[in-house]
């Protein structure tokens, strides 16, 4: 008897401390909610009304009192407000985000290649130029596509490619949308050029440019060509976790996370050849991310 | 009711206003680790600095055929 009321005691206690630690947890959310709103509530819609409204009552009273200093305080004013609402940025979105969304289409595929139980590698196939005339029965060449092989050898034939079908039979593997084609569309609208117009050289010195100074995708990114092969070093790429998730995603090896993706897809447009991720690198602190491409001669 | 400034007041403040910003829209591309985080469309930025540059050089050219 005493010890089942012993264990009561103890289970009210519990209880106890749980409601307790419940209700701080409540009142911690509703302070961050509160500190949210404030961190949101001051837009720079709101500094541009601050600075126009009494630009614009300065430069009233200056031309109606002919005094240069007002003008010059309301030329300065309106000058700032209508600069703070030029430039304010369009979206600025977490980092950390990137990964959560891109997470479910590596899985995917992860969950594909196991249930197909394929063991090959993926190579990046180079889409046909956007000016070329194709008839509609070969306009799925212009998408760029990753066929992954169900073992190491054999090549998926033009018209199978032209098919637009995602299980090939001869060979046998799967033919999906690269994970960084949206990516490699922004990277090339900011290059402001197509990479299948780019030399090899020139691809290797304008992306990390465009990734690391107009992106902000990666701290740091270097591009060597070496004999056939071409290497890639990002430090501290926004897509990181993917390479050190629980999950321990095996498609981010041979696909490449994004930007590797959208990597290897450049290359592919701007050589013409396939692409293939050899291998790639995790530094132990898993900032620095190494990969390797092989360029492989002759077309699909 | 006329507008205070004259034609070389607004050249003043467009030769002021435009190394502020050219200044400030270098020091922002640089990407330091602090800058760097600076909320901001720096390519807008830069943009308005090289059009008050382009501003100032047009009052110069102005004063240099049509003195004020």
């Amino acid at each position: 008897m005493s010890r089942e009321k012993e264990d009561k005691t103890s289970e009210l206690t519990t209880t106890q401390y749980l409601i307790e630690t419940i209700k701080q947890l409540q009142v911690e959310n509703e302070n961050l909610k509160l500190e949210m709103k404030k961190l949101k509530g001051t837009p720079s819609g709101k500094i541009v009304l601050v600075f126009i409204i009494p630009g614009a009552l300065a430069l009233t009273f200056s031309i109606i009192n002919n005094s240069t200093i007002l003008a010059f305080i309301g030329l300065s004013l309106t000058f700032w407000g209508v600069l703070f609402f030029f430039v304010r940025p369009i979206r600025y979105v977490q980092s950390s985000l990137l990964d959560s969304t891109a997470l479910a289409t590596y899985t995917t595929i992860d969950r594909i290649v196991k249930d197909l139980k394929f063991k090959g590698k993926s190579y990046y196939i180079p889409p046909y130029p956007k000016e070329v005339y194709l008839p509609d029965y070969l306009k799925g060449l212009k998408d760029p596509v990753v066929f992954v092989s169900a073992d190491t050898g054999g090549m998926p034939s033009l018209e199978e490619l032209a098919k637009s079908k995602f299980l090939l039979e001869n060979p046998n593997g799967i033919c999906i949308a690269p994970p960084g084609l949206g990516l490699l569309l922004h990277l090339e609208k900011e290059m402001g050029k197509d990479a299948a117009k780019l030399q090899l050289t020139e691809l290797c010195e304008s992306l990390p440019l465009v990734v690391v100074e107009s992106l902000q995708l990666a701290k740091e990114m270097e591009m060597k060509i070496e004999n056939n092969q071409i290497y890639l070093r990002m430090l501290d790429p926004a897509y990181k976790n993917l390479y050190g998730t629980e999950e321990r995603l095996k498609s981010v090896h041979f696909l490449g996370c994004p930007i590797a993706s959208a990597v290897a897809c450049a290359l592919a447009k701007a050589t013409g050849k396939m692409v293939l991720i050899q291998k790639d690198n995790v530094s132990p602190d898993g900032q620095t991310i190494e990969v390797w491409y092989r360029l492989i001669e002759g077309e699909a | 009711m006329n507008f205070p400034l004259s034609m070389s007041d607004i050249s003043l403040w467009l030769a002021v206003m435009a190394i502020i910003l050219l200044i400030t829209s270098e020091m922002l591309s640089s990407a330091t680790s602090y800058s760097g985080h600076v909320v901001i469309d720096k390519k807008r930025l830069r943009l308005v600095a090289i059009a008050l540059g382009l501003g100032f050089i047009a009052t110069v050219i102005i004063r240099i055929f049509q003195p004020f």
